[in-house]
Order: C-alpha cells, then sequence, then structure tokens
C-alpha cells in the first residue's frame, strides 16, 4: 500500500540576485493515512519551505511530491484544495482583516459551489470550540487563540484529508498553546485526518506527531519515531542537540519515566 | 437610541449587516472626534444640499440678463453678491453652479478610481510583464502635466462638459493605480491571500474580494484630497474655454469672464474664486480626516 504523501528526493531553490539558494535539498519522507508526522529543525532549515513546496508556494526543482499516490498537478487546481489545506504560524496575518469570520469560513464554500454555507459555518465554529456568536465578528475582536481556531475551522471547510500545520501554534502563549494542540488533536482523531506539523519546538512535537523527522541546513539529519524521542534514543549529534534544549519542558507532558 | 446604539456596538453581530453596520458606526465615532474632518464634512454637505435645492434657494434665473443691473457691487439690494457684466446674479449663479461641479467631481468619482484601481490591483497581483507593460503605460500618463493632457485631449474631443469629465478621468487614474499598485503588493504575499489561494479561489475572486478591499482605504484618502484638484482643473479648463460652454454658471467660467473687470469690478471674479476655494478646503479637510479613520497603518486595531 502506498502512503498518502510521499516526497522523493525534494529540491527546492530560488534564485535570488542571480545566486542560487536551495532551501530544501533532497528529502524524502512518507506520510501514512491518518498518521502525524513532525517536521523539525531550527530557522532556515527548511521546514516550512516543505510544506510551501506541497501547497505550489514554493517551487519544486527536483525530486516529486505525490498525495495519494498520484502526483501533484502545477497549479494545484480546485481538487487539490479539497485534499490538501494549510493552517499558517501566525494567526495575526492569516484572516482577512476586513473580512467576518462568517465571510472567511463561508468563503471556500462559494468557491467550490457549495451549499448549505448557514449550517456549516455554524458547525464548523462549534467544532473548533468558539461560540456562534462570534460569527459575524471581525478579526481584530478576537484573540490570537481565538484567530488561530478560527484558521483551523477554515482550513477544515473542504473536508480535506491532509491538514499541514507550519507552526500553528509559535505565536500563541503556553495555556493557550496547550488548548490549540488539544483540538487538533481531538479533530484529527474525529475526523480521521493527516497531519504533516513543522514546529521548532521538540515539546510540541512530541504531545502531537507519531514519527518525527529532524531537519539541518535543507538537509534530513534523521528520522525517528515518538518513542525513540521519549526516551532520547537519538543517534545524530544534532538531534540530541535539539533535544537537550527542550527536554526540561517535555518531561512535565509525558508520563513515561526518560532514563 | 440607546437601543439603537447598543445594537450597534454588540460585541456579537446576529447578522451580516448588524456587523458592517457597527463597523461603520464605530468610523463615524472616530471621524465625529476630528473637528477639521467635521468641518470639512460640513463643508460637503452644504454643497450637496445647495446643489439639490438650487432651484429653491436662487433668488434669480442664473441665466437672466438685465443689461440695465451689469456689474453691481456686492451687497446691493436684490443681488447678494453683486452682478457680472450681462448683470446677472452672480449669488444664483455660484448656487446653480454647485451643480456643475457636483456633476463633474462625481462623474471623476466613478470613474478614475476605478481605472486606477483595475490596473493598479491586476499590475501588483500578476506581476511580471503584466505588471511592467501596465505600470510604463502609467507612466506615460504621469509624464504629461495634468492640465496640458486634460487640453490635448478636450482639444480633440471639442469642448463640453461631458467632454471635460472623461479628459479630466483619463488623466487623474495614474495615481490611484500607483496607490493601488503598492497596497497590492504588501497585501499579495500576506499569509491571507495563500489561504484563500489554497482554497482554489481564481485571480478575479482574489483580487475583486480580497485584494480591492484592501486597496479601498487609501484610494478613497486618494480621492477626496484630488477631488479639490480636479475641482481646479475642471475651472481651468472652463477658464480657458475649452472645459463648460457659456452661458452655463460654471465656477471657472465665471472666473474666466471676470478677468476683464478684475481691477474696477473685482468681486465678478473673487466670488466664484472663493466658491471654489472653500469647497476645495472642504474636500481637504474631509480627505485628512478619513485618513485617520480609514487608513489601516494609523487605525488602532
Amino acid at each position: 500500500m502506498t502512503a498518502l504523501i510521499e516526497i522523493e528526493n525534494l529540491t527546492v531553490a530560488f534564485r535570488s540576485k542571480g545566486r542560487e539558494v536551495r532551501a530544501v535539498e533532497g528529502v524524502s519522507l512518507s506520510v501514512e493515512a491518518r498518521e502525524s508526522h513532525g517536521l523539525v529543525g531550527e530557522s532556515g532549515s527548511g521546514k516550512s519551505t516543505i510544506l510551501r513546496a506541497i501547497c505550489g508556494m514554493a517551487p519544486v526543482t527536483g525530486g516529486s511530491i505525490r498525495i495519494g499516490g498520484r502526483p501533484v498537478p502545477t497549479p494545484r487546481g480546485r481538487a487539490f484544495s479539497t485534499e490538501v489545506q494549510m493552517v499558517f504560524q501566525d494567526p495575526y496575518a492569516s484572516l482577512h482583516p476586513r473580512h467576518t469570520i462568517d465571510r472567511t469560513l463561508s468563503e471556500p464554500l462559494a468557491i467550490h459551489g457549495l451549499p448549505g454555507a448557514d449550517a456549516r459555518v455554524v458547525q464548523a465554529l462549534t467544532e473548533v470550540g468558539l461560540p456562534p456568536a462570534f460569527r459575524f465578528r471581525y478579526p481584530h475582536q478576537l484573540s490570537g487563540g481565538q484567530r488561530q481556531r478560527v484558521a483551523i475551522a477554515r482550513a477544515l471547510m473542504l473536508k480535506p484529508k491532509i491538514l499541514l500545520l507550519d507552526e500553528p501554534t509559535s505565536a500563541l502563549d503556553a495555556s493557550v498553546q496547550a488548548e490549540v494542540l488539544n483540538l487538533l488533536n481531538r479533530l484529527r482523531a474525529e475526523q480521521g485526518l493527516t497531519f504533516l506539523m513543522v514546529s521548532h519546538d521538540l515539546a510540541v512535537i512530541d504531545h502531537m506527531c507519531d514519527r518525527i523527522m529532524v531537519l539541518q541546513h535543507g538537509r534530513s539529519v534523521e528520522e525517528i519515531t515518538r518513542d525513540d524521542l521519549a526516551h532520547a534514543r537519538m543517534t545524530t549529534a544534532y538531534a540530541r542537540s535539539l533535544f537537550d534544549a527542550s527536554a526540561d519542558r517535555m518531561l512535565d507532558g509525558t508520563t513515561e519515566p526518560t532514563s | 437610541m440607546t437601543a439603537l446604539r447598543a445594537w450597534l456596538s454588540d460585541p456579537n453581530p446576529a447578522s451580516r449587516r448588524q456587523a458592517r453596520l457597527g463597523q461603520a458606526w464605530l468610523a463615524w465615532q472616530r471621524i465625529r472626534r476630528n473637528r477639521l474632518a467635521m468641518a470639512g464634512l460640513v463643508i460637503v454637505g452644504l454643497l450637496l444640499l445647495v446643489a439639490i435645492l438650487a432651484p429653491l434657494i436662487a433668488p434669480h434665473d442664473p441665466l437672466a440678463q438685465n443689461l440695465s443691473r451689469r456689474l453691481l457691487p456686492p451687497g446691493t439690494p436684490g443681488n447678494l453678491l453683486g452682478t457680472d457684466d450681462f448683470g446677472r446674479d452672480i449669488f444664483s449663479r455660484i448656487i446653480h453652479g454647485a451643480r456643475i461641479t457636483l456633476y463633474i467631481i462625481a462623474l471623476v468619482a466613478v470613474t478614475a478610481p476605478v481605472l486606477g484601481l483595475l490596473i493598479g490591483t491586476v499590475a501588483g497581483y500578476f506581476g511580471g510583464w503584466i505588471d511592467a507593460a501596465l505600470m510604463r503605460l502609467t507612466d506615460i500618463f504621469l509624464a504629461f502635466p495634468r492640465l496640458i493632457l486634460a487640453l490635448a485631449l478636450v482639444a480633440v474631443l471639442g469642448p463640453g462638459i461631458e467632454n471635460a469629465v472623461l479628459a479630466i478621468a483619463l488623466t487623474a487614474w495614474p495615481p490611484y493605480a500607483r496607490v493601488a499598485r503598492a497596497e497590492t503588493l504588501t497585501v499579495r504575499s500576506s499569509d491571507y491571500i495563500a489561504a484563500i489561494r489554497l482554497q482554489g479561489a481564481s485571480a478575479p475572486r482574489i483580487i475583486a474580494g480580497h485584494v480591492v478591499p484592501m486597496c479601498l482605504p487609501s484610494v478613497v484618502i486618494r480621492v477626496t484630497l484630488d477631488m479639490a484638484g480636479v475641482i481646479l482643473i475642471a475651472a481651468g479648463l472652463g477658464f480657458l474655454g475649452l472645459g463648460v460652454l457659456p452661458p452655463t454658471p460654471e465656477w471657472g467660467l465665471m472666473i474666466s469672464s471676470g478677468r476683464k473687470y478684475l481691477f474696477e469690478q473685482w468681486w465678478v471674479a473673487t466670488m466664484p474664486g472663493l466658491a471654489i476655494f472653500i469647497v476645495s478646503l472642504g474636500f481637504n479637510l474631509l480627505g485628512d480626516g478619513l485618513r485617520d479613520v480609514l487608513d489601516p497603518r494609523s487605525a488602532a486595531r
């Protein structure tokens, strides 16, 4: 059986002022359906670029991306948008400041000509734990956590199978962060979603992901499972240094004792 | 009244209309605190009122000539602001002239910004050669002095109010295209545009529904500030005899006909000049106020 997301030898190169900058180089990964896969690394390691390349927001200069066994079309098209959606890092920048929540959530339905927008919007709001009374508010009338919930609701409007999460909680404070992560875990269980999640924070990744890929300078350094992470069984020095940086926060959340 | 206020400032609006009206009400609250903007709004409101009620307010027929009462000074009983060289009442002519001024402004306001917005957002959104082609076209139009280009167009099309409007509109759009393009460039790379693109929206939908609303405030501000310039160009065309044709009571034309008597009968040219000055000032003050209210960068979020 083929995996839901298959990325082979992906290379993303940007041309800036005649110089070629390779953001991602020869990265391969595969994510099974209903799996949650994490991408970790410091800033500039190319982890967000992989997500952007899947969505067609970054140029694929080498290698291939397949969703459900089929190579993704360029441009991505409407069929792609009902399969893959993305949640962005900054909830203050990812919602249109002059559209109400209602408009933001009903727009995807209007694009795809889907009926029953009113009921779907209310349902989507309740699913992400927002009161339906918020429906006609503007983004500036919401807090960061509430905005991110709206962004998650928007990504789920088209009932995609895959959700790409680009540091969905790094702009939020710790308590709100946990709420949003729990919400994402609940939605994944309820709707059978597949996650590909980017974070620089191993504690977040540990809470969310079954398998983790560690990236450095656009290359894959190591691939480990959650179990390996919990028992600090990483083989490369780079992965260990990332682990050491967030180990103390991670241990609070896990019940398993570490050696 | 308090029920209406509570309905407007409800943090949880129950409908699309209530949300929109609530936002408009907040903007109104902000503009009301700005005294200069209110002064501008009052002047523009008065212009509107005068234009609508012109036949009722004006004491005389603006076209009725009376050569026995020509060039009377202001304050003459029956002729508040005096009479011109054909004995026509200047006050009545200024009042009727408000209609023509407003007509020109309205026509320019619905044509030039729309054209500018369209060209600017399309150029900014698509980038590449489309951007280069459209912006060089804009540069060509910007390279001409506005009045000279309008003069050339009127000279080709022939004088008249519609042609004057067309000439002004064709010379007024490039700055709006510039503003809209600059705004589009900052919006284009934002996450909310990436999100809507990822949802499969077409380019026309993104431009019309998502980019234009972000450009609109700066363009509206620009339009209001430019209105003074439009009035002056219309008056300039009238003054040169290429805009509105006599005997229509257009303000620029009135100044032009008063030029001959400027030293002895100063009021013939001065009174319409004052009208242009006051209306231009009104639009400028309103534009400044709108900038404070609408500009996304200055508004508290």
